[in-house]
């Protein structure tokens, strides 16, 4: 009886709080051990699972305790241990106004006025923080974006720079650098905007406490980084490829583009393929391939926009980490300084701005 | 070796949040060491705690460590990641070398759960040229091409054929002729 209570109260105790499906991960013992369990252990604890599950059901889900709750908890020595992971050094006070929310200051000030202990609470919240960690957040990204992707117009840096500072994003971003036991706020399980204030919060604490060089460095590690992977031509496409890139071509002084139906195959199937080439003035710029030709006709275009914003599939490898010692003077630099718009393309002048 | 058999589920390689790229974070958030202070099966634990634990949590500093002695219960450890999985593992009965080792093991590991890997490598850009198509190193001189065409029609790799062959030694012959050398 001892023994089940005992294994009850510890499969009860891992109950709660996110236990994923692989839980378990026992040591490979040398010599290992016959676990002889009674004949009414299993049907017992079937019979608990089951009715467990019927509650959990009933209440909408399992119950989830905040990680504070547990006894083995201590804060200041997460917070210790949240700056070392990092390897950022905080002041102490910055990081813990960036990881205080408004609704917590108001929660306990309502709690203990109504104990009716007058509350001196000196806490300050992150609503200043996070509003300046928001501002930076754009800065230190447009600036990456701009010294990388040198020969994109403004709009595609626009549409990259809305996707990495997007709540999903950050709140991803938030999550896995454990912020989420971290935060002091009223609403549990944390909502998306609460780990994206915290996460800009904690950027401009960043910077107040060991310079905007150290936390132009941090933004690129973590937030930037989430562009690997994403094809950037997902994340915008002009509207009217053909249009633009006659107007391309006619501002440089180039020929008209000229599509010409380069391969098809299958004409008379479903599955009909037409390839047409993109000529200017008798030169090969592009080939695009669609299920007829009109489709055809805007991927050449697109791909010979591609090509002259060097955004293809073959284009260079984004640079990460160590690989941006040499340009951080160039990004600093290219901050406040927006590229061309799409209205105004032209290759000489991005040849130009190409340090 | 097939997986019908095996109970592991498998997967490609990778790591949460890109991590390495940037900077590497350490995965482990937190770890629990659970030990009773009498027992003789958390001997292991208990001389871990006395001797090695200090210089672990020196040198990970980005990960919390709690100590939670517990009467008449078997020590275990529970590790904590950041992407919010747990790993529990009983340490009943180790000695303290086993604990160190499977604590060092602990802070190595991602939180994602153990899986059989399918491949060591994994990229998001599987093709730089471009995936093959029958169009691709087509010559498009077939698009307006009569066939029989006399260069398209041959098999690509025909080679030259005999006399082609005699017509080529003829004109090297014809080089070494010192009165038509061009002057150096």
């Amino acid at each position: 009886m001892a023994a089940l209570w005992k294994t009850c109260q510890q499969c009860l105790r891992y109950g709660f709080s996110n236990v994923s499906i692989y839980t378990s991960i026992t040591a490979v013992n040398v010599i290992s051990k016959r676990n002889f369990k009674a004949h009414w252990v299993a049907p017992t604890l079937r019979e608990l699972k089951r009715r467990k599950v019927i509650e959990d059901d009933r209440n909408g889900g399992p119950k989830i305790f905040h990680r504070s709750t547990f006894l083995e908890w201590n804060y200041d020595a997460e917070i210790f241990a949240f700056s070392n992971r990092l390897g950022e050094k905080f002041n102490d006070l910055s990081l813990r106004a960036a990881l205080t929310h408004k609704s917590y200051i108001e929660r306990e000030t309502a709690r203990l006025s109504d104990i009716g202990v007058e509350s001196n609470l000196q806490f300050q919240d992150n609503e200043a923080l996070s509003q300046k960690g928001g501002e930076l957040l754009s800065k230190f990204i447009n600036g990456y974006l701009r010294a990388v992707f040198t020969q994109v117009p403004e709009e595609l840096i626009r549409a990259m720079h809305d996707f990495l500072t997007s709540n999903p994003t950050l709140e991803t971003v938030a999550r896995h650098i454990g912020l989420g036991d971290l935060m002091l706020c009223a609403d549990f399980p944390c909502k998306t905007e609460t780990y994206v204030k915290s996460f800009k919060a904690i950027v401009a604490a960043l910077a107040e406490s060991s310079g905007e060089e150290r936390a132009r460095i941090f933004v690129q590690d973590l937030v930037v980084t989430q562009l690997y992977g994403q094809d950037v031509n997902e994340l915008w496409n002009p509207v009217d490829p053909v249009g633009n890139l006659t107007a391309i071509l006619k501002r440089e002084g180039k020929a008209e583009p000229e599509f010409r139906l380069i391969r098809q195959a299958g004409s008379n199937s479903i599955l009909g393929v037409y390839y047409v080439g993109l000529y200017s003035d008798k030169n090969f710029i592009s080939e695009g391939a669609g299920e007829s030709l009109e489709v055809a006709k805007e991927m050449a275009a697109r791909e010979a926009l591609k090509k002259f914003f060097r955004t293809e599939d073959s284009m260079r490898a984004l640079p990460f980490g160590r690989q941006l010692k040499n340009i951080q003077s160039k990004i600093a630099q290219l901050e406040n300084q927006p590229n061309i718009p799409l209205s105004e393309w032209i290759s000489e002048k991005v040849m130009s701005a190409v340090h | 070796m097939s997986n019908s058999h095996m109970f592991l589920p498998s997967g490609f390689i990778r790591t949460p949040l890109q991590n390495g790229l940037g900077r590497y974070i350490p995965q482990l958030q937190r770890i629990t060491l659970k030990f009773c202070k009498n027992h003789g099966g958390s001997r292991g634990v208990r001389d871990f705690i006395e001797s090695d634990l200090m210089e672990f949590a020196k040198t990970n500093p980005g990960t919390v460590v709690y100590l939670k002695p517990r009467r008449h219960r078997s020590p275990c450890m529970v590790a904590e990641y950041l992407n919010g999985e747990r790993e529990y593992l009983s340490c009943h009965e180790f000695s303290r070398d086993e604990v160190h080792k499977w604590l060092s093991y602990m802070c190595t590991r991602s939180g994602i759960p153990v899986m059989r890997f399918r491949k060591y490598q994994h990229t998001d850009y599987p093709t730089v040229q471009g995936v093959w198509n029958p169009f691709t190193h087509q010559a498009p001189e077939i698009n307006i091409a009569e066939f029989p065409h006399e260069v398209l029609s041959r098999p690509l790799d025909h080679g030259p054929t005999a006399t082609e062959q005699l017509i080529e030694i003829f004109k090297k012959t014809q080089i070494e002729d010192p009165a038509n050398k061009p002057p150096n």
